[in-house]
């Protein structure tokens, strides 16, 4: 007996030591995987982690309404009027609307803003150069009216309409250019200064920043628009969701993020805790490298391998809860997204197509991430392919050497995702129904699929004004890919979260960015 | 006469030390650059490209090419590699990827809590290692040999990540006797002054008592879990040690001499083995020290073999480096000072 007792006397002594499990009352207290964070400058950060903190540090001269993302509201801006020339917008500014550094919101602000992510060139400027916008001319398309209004022109045949998406996007969040030019160095246009500080006009600014370990948002009284009803918000790093379970389960979080379906299933039913599934816009897709071999061209197979992907049986019985069905490119809860699912797991109609088109034992490897749910789900594609006579080989792999392969061409079929970087129809038909043969690398490029049709169509869409039409254009866009493109967009993912239930006014909408604090109580 | 045969042999000893002290130093340099060398190839063989882990999936050609040209990735590999040593040389560690900070300032704040992790569990490990191998090795064969012999295979045996999880199940979720994961609860992360990065000194200067105890709550769990493998080995070879020297003839001499079990194992046998126990404690702590990176993850602990995982994960090529080098340096060192200790303690070495 002696010998436990060294061990009993540490254990009782650690009793006393133990804390107790509660969030601090002002503070939202939220766990998750920061890992991600590199930068907090709107015009660099493009991660999960980044733009999740964006619509909270800073604002943007108008935003997607939390309750209806289709509408978008004025937020910084009090109206907009597009120009004569369907080539400019004149946007009024909101009346004394002011920074958390005290300094007014003013039109230099809003163009040094813009313009700058233009002139860092950084990973998200693509979505304001695809107005025409280069570092050279960005400075004359961008024009102070009087203080209070902004012009704000293009060269790119795109309509106003399509204009406003992207002025709504993160990285067009509107910063305080007196700070953020007071804290350059080098002419870096305050880009390392607010890669760890904030200098917005949001609900919250940046208080504390230590990479992999932590973020600390305070509440910004001064920011336009409603208080935050909590002075903190607490983000701490914890890598690993079966931690991040238990600290919600034990009240240390009031926010679980990225949950696994074996978490959400031993959640349920637990006192204090409401798991919640939140569609986001992730779609779960197969893809085929169509130069890599000759039957991987062929249409037929494209078509046989959309009755092979058991989409009811992944998405219902292997992982339950955490995606839906869902077959086009837009996602369900974009504006003009199909919700029709023509397709379904049909092994005998599979060989018969392959049949037809006289393809016989045909084999293909796909190079798939190591993480899951990507690799449950490429086993099980293995199992259902092969069922209709198509063997699989799996290539896991990292998922950063996944895609280096992938984006190097040097695969024969791959299961990945695609989440949407602004919420507009065309950052998808971008990527799936576009390739312009100009170096553009969209994923049409990788599949080196030549579409000059559809490539038209996707540029024609963006610059039609006419909401409806508009609309009309992408879902005729999305009937043409899901029935003949070499992708099979099978799953829609859900966001796994849990939260406490004391938790009122959350709000998380479907795109990475609306994720909303300020509302939030307990 | 004596008093100059004393002053030769102390001189002889000196130079002696010298010698090795210079030596030890070539080949520490040497195996660090050689780990330099091999870490830089391997880098460069992964699959994954770095310019892109920078630039972004959209970045344009000529962005990508100037991201890659700002690398230095388009020089051959040897320039490559010497520009890193000569960066090294006036102390830079270049700017980490994935933080955007300078990876010696990523270092500085993450080494200190592997260090608190690895040096409590050490203490840990070599307390009970060293009581449990001495019970073993007082009575082979007996229920308390077995009864060490299991705990060592299992501290061995069960995967830290597993134990860790289950351990704070057990002693967070359901007896609440461990505070939950990170090195703090939440409130005291707005006060608490990083001085030494150590949180328990740095609590206990703060002068606040319930942010030091809730330092250690946090601490324990973790530390038992990591200190669980180190044990184990300690146990394994310092049993081990004790049972071969148990068999020698002086051993056998004292027991003649009516010398108690107890005395020949504390005052004759346990003196006799302290080479092998300064090894197996250099290697254990040098393997704590490296090897934490499973428990760090389980408990959100942020220290730098996590940073390295991270960095592996993304190829972030300047946080490799810098976290191998200082992991490296921290293996040689520990090895060097074993020897030295070994050298100082044992005149059989000399």
């Amino acid at each position: 007996m002696k010998i436990f007792a060294p061990a009993v006397l540490t254990l009782a002594l650690s009793t006393s030591f133990a804390a107790n499990a509660a969030t601090p009352p002002d503070t939202l207290v939220i766990a998750q995987s920061i890992d991600d964070a590199s930068s907090f400058d709107p015009a660099e950060g493009f991660e999960l982690t980044s733009v999740q903190a964006f619509t909270n540090l800073y604002q943007r001269l108008l935003q997607s309404d939390p309750q209806n993302p289709n509408e978008l509201k004025p937020t910084l801006a009090s109206r907009w009027e597009a120009g004569k020339d369907n080539r400019s917008l004149i946007v009024t500014l909101r009346d004394g609307a002011t920074f958390a550094s005290g300094n007014p919101v003013r039109p230099e602000d809003v163009m040094f803003s813009l313009a700058r992510v233009v002139k860092l060139n950084l990973d998200p400027s693509f979505i304001l150069t695809q107005l025409g916008w280069t570092k050279e001319n960005v400075d004359s398309q961008l024009k102070k009216i009087d203080d209070r209004h902004v012009q704000i022109s293009w060269q790119a045949n795109v309509s106003p309409t399509y204009v406003l998406s992207l002025l709504a996007a993160p990285v067009s969040s509107i910063v305080d250019a007196k700070t953020v030019l007071a804290n350059q160095k080098n002419n870096d246009l305050g880009n390392k200064w607010l890669a760890t500080h904030s200098a917005g006009s949001g609900p919250f600014q940046i208080r504390r920043f230590v990479p992999h370990e932590v973020v600390l948002l305070t509440a910004n009284p001064r920011s336009p628009g409603d208080a935050p009803k909590l002075k903190n918000i607490l983000i701490k790093n914890v890598p690993e969701a079966a931690t991040r379970r238990l600290l919600l389960e034990q009240g240390d979080a009031d926010i679980a993020r990225n949950l696994g379906v074996d978490q959400i299933s031993a959640l349920k039913g637990k006192p204090g805790v409401k798991p919640l599934a939140i569609p986001m816009a992730s779609l779960y897709y197969m893809q085929f490298n169509i130069d890599a071999q000759p039957a991987l061209k062929n249409p037929a197979l494209w078509q046989a391998a959309r009755y092979l992907f058991d989409y009811q049986g992944i998405a219902n019985d292997l992982l339950k809860g955490q995606f839906q069905v869902h077959q086009s490119f837009l996602p369900e809860g974009f504006p003009g997204a199909l919700n029709e699912t023509p397709y379904q797991y049909d092994p005998e109609k599979a060989r018969a197509i392959l049949a037809k088109a006289g393809l016989n034992n045909v084999s293909f490897k796909l190079v798939v991430s190591n993480q899951p749910p990507y690799l449950d789900i490429a086993q099980a594609l293995q199992a259902s392919f092969a069922k209709g006579g198509i063997k699989i080989e799996l290539i896991p792999g990292l998922s950063t050497e996944v895609a280096t392969n992938v984006k190097a061409h040097k695969y024969e079929a791959t299961l990945n995702a695609w989440g949407a970087d602004y919420f507009d129809p065309n950052t998808n038909a971008s990527a799936f129904a576009y390739n312009p043969e100009d170096g553009s690398k969209t994923l049409a490029w990788r599949s080196n699929w030549h579409i000059p049709e559809l490539s038209k169509q996707t540029l024609a869409a963006t610059a039609e004004s006419d909401p409806a039409k508009r609309v009309a254009l992408y879902q005729a866009m999305q009937r043409e890919v899901m029935k003949n493109s070499p992708y099979v967009v099978g799953l829609q993912a859900r966001n796994l979260i849990a939260v406490r239930d004391n938790l009122k006014g959350y709000v998380q909408g479907i795109n990475p960015d609306m994720v909303y604090y300020s509302q939030v109580s307990k | 006469m004596a008093t100059s045969t004393t002053h030769a042999g102390l001189a002889r000893q000196f130079w002696r030390g010298g010698r090795r002290l210079v030596t030890g130093l070539l080949s520490l340099l040497v195996t660090l650059l050689g780990l330099l060398a091999f870490t830089f190839m391997l880098s460069h063989l992964s699959p994954v490209d770095p310019v892109l882990q920078v630039a972004g999936d959209h970045a344009s050609e000529s962005t990508y090419q100037q991201v890659r040209h700002d690398l230095g990735l388009d020089k051959p590999l040897p320039v490559q590699f010497w520009r890193y040593l000569s960066h090294l040389a006036h102390g830079e560690l270049g700017v980490s990827n994935i933080t955007s900070q300078p990876v010696a300032s990523d270092l500085a704040r993450t080494f200190p809590a592997t260090l608190e992790l690895a040096t409590c569990a050490m203490i840990f490990g070599a307390v009970f290692g060293i009581t449990l191998a001495l019970l073993a090795a007082w009575k082979p064969g007996s229920l308390l040999d077995n009864l060490a012999r299991l705990i060592s295979l299992l501290g061995y045996s069960v995967p830290v990540f597993w134990l860790g999880l289950l351990g704070l199940l057990l002693f967070y979720a359901v007896l609440h006797w461990s505070a939950g994961p990170g090195r703090l609860d939440d409130i005291w992360i707005y006060t608490l002054e990083p001085k030494t990065g150590f949180v328990l000194i740095d609590s206990w200067l703060s002068g606040d008592r319930e942010m030091f105890r809730n330092a250690i709550a946090h601490l324990w769990l973790p530390v038992v879990v990591l200190g669980m493998l180190s044990m184990a080995g300690i146990t394994r070879l310092l049993r081990a040690a004790l049972l071969e020297e148990n068999s020698k003839e002086y051993v056998t001499l004292a027991r003649a001499k009516g010398a108690s079990r107890g005395r020949i194992l504390l005052c004759h046998i346990f003196p006799n083995v302290r080479g092998t126990l300064i090894t197996v404690l250099g290697l254990s702590y040098a393997t704590l020290l490296e090897g934490s990176v499973l428990t760090e993850t389980v408990f959100a602990w942020p220290g730098v073999g996590r940073y390295l995982t991270t960095a592996l994960f993304a190829s972030d090529m300047p946080a490799i480096l810098g976290a191998t080098l200082l992991i490296g340096s921290c293996f040689v060192l520990l090895n060097a000072l074993v020897d030295a200790l070994t050298w100082l303690t044992d005149p059989r070495t000399r």
